[in-house]
């Protein structure tokens, strides 16, 4: 019976195309909906992973980078240093603004630092500096070619103009890039200079950074420190708590239409081999044997769909960038786990309608001639 | 015709999962396109119905949401002496990071002056926040995480208590919320910041007499509200278009796929019969026609049940989940409807070429 499935399947190859072709696009809605928001979460968390920092410290109850505000007094700095395990302390400024290169605007997190900071620079600089000085900023590679921006060139960051010293990899994303200029600069642009937003902590060898974030956390006053892959979950977790209702919207219609398809694809091939079943009941096969060809018929179809919809997604994981987007796709291991239950049942359903019409498949049809 | 339409209908099972299909895929369509449309209402809500109609910001801001801004100290004075500027209202503003119930939630926080204006427009319950740590809560935000009046939320660790709900201040992405400008400044640290001022003019006033001078200000950016709102559109739909692009393209395509197998199908399974009216001097342009005739009405009938489909599907969200705002443009429809003509066109070069290789003989050999 599998085989005959086989053969069902494979004997019309257009139609095996277009009913795989369709199920696969499909199962892509949902993997690359999925792959676009795992995308944003290793984006949005790049720079955190990125800083160096074993330890983030941030205003009490901030536990997040992305869409937040955090203001620590710089004192706290000096206090950071008396907390065992703490060997180095890095103060960073951040808030989210322009980067303005003529007609083009391009949000960023603005992240000031300190002179020869340890940590919480750009991570990996394709041209130019590897640390902003006075007047200078250091941004995006991506961004600065699409915004026909080059070393030396001037930007605008609210309303201040900075000389480009240094372009980085890796640091933008679907939403926002990183630019980074000195602490000073930060400091005049927004008039203040007593407050820091976060202070990027360096444990000692063989100290853990749980730890050290705890002592930090009982020891210093009216901040939250997270330790570096806590702080990256907490980024993670806005996206997915964002993200959650409209994925489940996405999939369910992908889910449908996926369904669609298939059931038309599986009762249109049954339908075309309905003298060739009536024959096979004719000899005495029994009905559970030709659900079970029908079944098998889905099964195959939806997993062929399947391994296309993935190559598919992996290919725009590839594709999407060549094409100067900023929008990152990923594949999950729980995406893939999820997509495929779903196909498992996409070929369980849609098989269901066919059994129907074997059910009422009479065997002396066929010697009728119809 | 009538052959067209005798082989569509000959199998009506086929014929309703065909336009089922379709429909879904057009359904996609339009609900992507119309949450995209209820997006950009959301996100210049506060826009639409804050005071005034110039917004002061910091020099460089542009946006709303998305940019932090800071003005200068004493800029309000500076701006109610200019001349046509009746009132400048300010407002501290900034996107938090709510921990609600083990549930990451951004939100939009206003802090405002009761006395001056720029807090919620429409309160379904409650009043504004007069006394310190008190919070004005959107009614569906509220409602999705079970919070009432009286209930006490922390915000950047200070507890609040909620002493009103706002209506229409909600989106799927985020929420705005309301407090004191005092309490504002005490979360961030920042005593008597002011983002940004809501700038009401004088009846008859010169708007852009007004813009000019304000800009004269050093280290501020003054624009018009529907200017500001319309940057925090593009910003958005600079996140948004490209995901968005991607799922239209693949639902047209599964909708092209699936007119494609079923006139395929059903011009394979009627081989024979366009033979015999081949052999009987039928041109091939007539049978393009029937084809492209079972291939449109599919799309078609498709594209329209799909409008319906999005209509429900849209409502049925919307009271599930009342975040969501789905809205329908009605040119989104007509172009459903062309989507589903080039579905039907793309549709048809299949089962065109198989008409048109199919030898007129074949028929009396068989």
């Amino acid at each position: 019976m599998i085989r005959l499935a086989f053969r069902n399947l494979f004997q019309n190859k257009i139609r095996l195309v277009i009913s795989v072709g369709g199920v696969a696009l499909a199962l892509l809605l949902i993997l690359s909906l999925d792959a676009v928001f795992s995308g944003v979460e290793r984006q949005i968390t790049a720079y955190i992973e990125h800083s160096g920092a074993d330890v983030w410290v941030s205003q009490a109850d901030v536990r997040n980078m992305h869409m937040a505000s955090s203001s620590l007094p710089d004192s706290i700095e000096g206090k950071m240093k008396y907390v065992p395990g703490v060997v180095s302390v890095t103060p960073i400024l951040y808030l989210t603004n322009n980067v303005v290169a003529g007609d083009e605007r391009n949000l960023a997190y603005i992240i000031g630092l300190p002179e020869n900071a340890e940590f919480g620079g750009p991570w990996n600089i394709s041209s130019g500096q590897s640390l902003p000085g006075e007047g200078g900023v250091i941004i995006n590679r991506n961004i600065a070619e699409k915004s026909g921006i080059a070393l030396g060139d001037e930007v605008k960051i609210l309303g201040k103009e900075f000389k480009v010293t240094g372009l980085s990899e890796g640091t933008a994303s679907q939403v926002n890039s990183v630019a980074f200029i000195s602490m000073k600069d930060f400091e005049k642009m927004r008039g203040s200079y007593d407050t820091i937003s976060f202070l990027l902590v360096k444990v000692g060898d063989g100290e853990s950074p749980e730890v050290v974030a705890a002592r930090i956390q009982s020891q210093v006053r009216d901040v939250t420190a997270q330790t570096r892959d806590d702080f990256a979950a907490q980024e993670r977790q806005v996206v997915k708590d964002m993200s959650t209702d409209v994925i489940t919207i996405m999939n369910m219609i992908g889910f449908l239409i996926g369904l669609a398809v298939m059931a038309l694809t599986v009762y249109t091939s049954t339908l075309s081999r309905r003298r060739a079943y009536g024959m096979l009941k004719a000899l005495g096969a029994r009905n559970t044997d030709l659900y079970l060809t029908v079944l098998a018929q889905a099964i195959l179809s939806v997993t062929l769909g399947f391994l296309f919809g993935l190559a598919l997604t992996l290919l725009l994981t590839v594709v999407v960038p060549l094409f100067g987007s900023n929008l990152a796709l990923e594949v999950s291991l729980l995406s893939l786990l999820k997509v495929g239950g779903v196909s498992l049942v996409i070929a369980a359903i849609s098989a269901m309608l066919p059994i129907r019409q074997i059910a009422g498949l009479d065997p002396a049809m066929v010697f009728r001639g119809r | 015709m009538s052959l067209a339409r005798r082989n569509l209908f000959q199998d009506k099972t086929r014929l309703a999962l065909s336009i089922g299909g379709v429909a879904l895929a057009v359904m996609l369509i339009l609900v992507l396109k119309g949450f995209l449309t209820g997006i950009n209402r959301q996100i210049t809500s506060y826009l639409d119905h804050s005071p005034g109609s110039i917004v002061l910001a910091q020099e460089d801001v542009v946006n709303l949401l998305g940019a932090t801004s800071l003005l200068p100290e004493g800029i309000i004075q500076k701006a109610e002496t200019i001349r046509g500027v009746n009132k400048a209202i300010p407002i501290l503003s900034q996107f938090v990071i709510l921990d609600l119930h083990d549930k990451k939630q951004p939100a939009y926080m206003i802090g405002y002056d009761q006395k001056q204006g720029g807090g919620p427009w429409e309160l379904s319950a409650g009043r504004e926040p007069r006394l310190k740590r008190e919070i004005v809560f959107d009614r569906v935000f509220a409602e999705r995480h079970d919070l009432k009046l009286g209930d006490q939320v922390e915000v950047m660790d200070k507890d609040f208590t909620i002493v009103g709900l706002s209506k229409g201040t909600t989106s799927w992405m985020t929420s705005y919320f309301f407090i004191r400008k005092r309490d504002a400044e005490e979360l961030l640290l920042a005593s008597d910041a002011t983002s940004f001022l809501l700038i009401t003019t004088s009846d008859g006033a010169n708007m852009d007499d007004i813009l000019r001078r304000l800009n004269n200000i050093s280290d501020v950016n003054a624009l018009t509200k529907e200017k500001m709102a319309a940057n925090d559109l593009n910003l958005f739909a600079k996140i948004f278009s490209a995901p968005l692009k991607l799922m239209v393209g693949i639902a047209f395509l599964v909708g092209t796929m699936i007119v494609g197998l079923i006139i395929y199908t059903a011009t394979v399974e009627r081989q024979r019969e366009y033979g015999v009216i081949k052999a009987i001097g039928a041109k091939n342009y007539f049978l393009y026609q029937i084809v492209l005739t079972q291939a449109l009405f599919a799309s078609l009938a498709g594209s329209a049940l799909g409008i319906l489909l999005a209509n429900g599907a849209a409502q049925w969200i919307m009271s599930a989940r009342p975040q969501f705002l789905i809205v329908f443009d009605p040119v989104d429809s007509v172009q459903a409807l062309l989507a589903g003509l080039g579905m039907a066109l793309i549709a048809s070069i299949f089962p065109t070429r198989v008409v048109a290789s199919l030898a007129p003989a074949e028929v009396f050999r068989k």
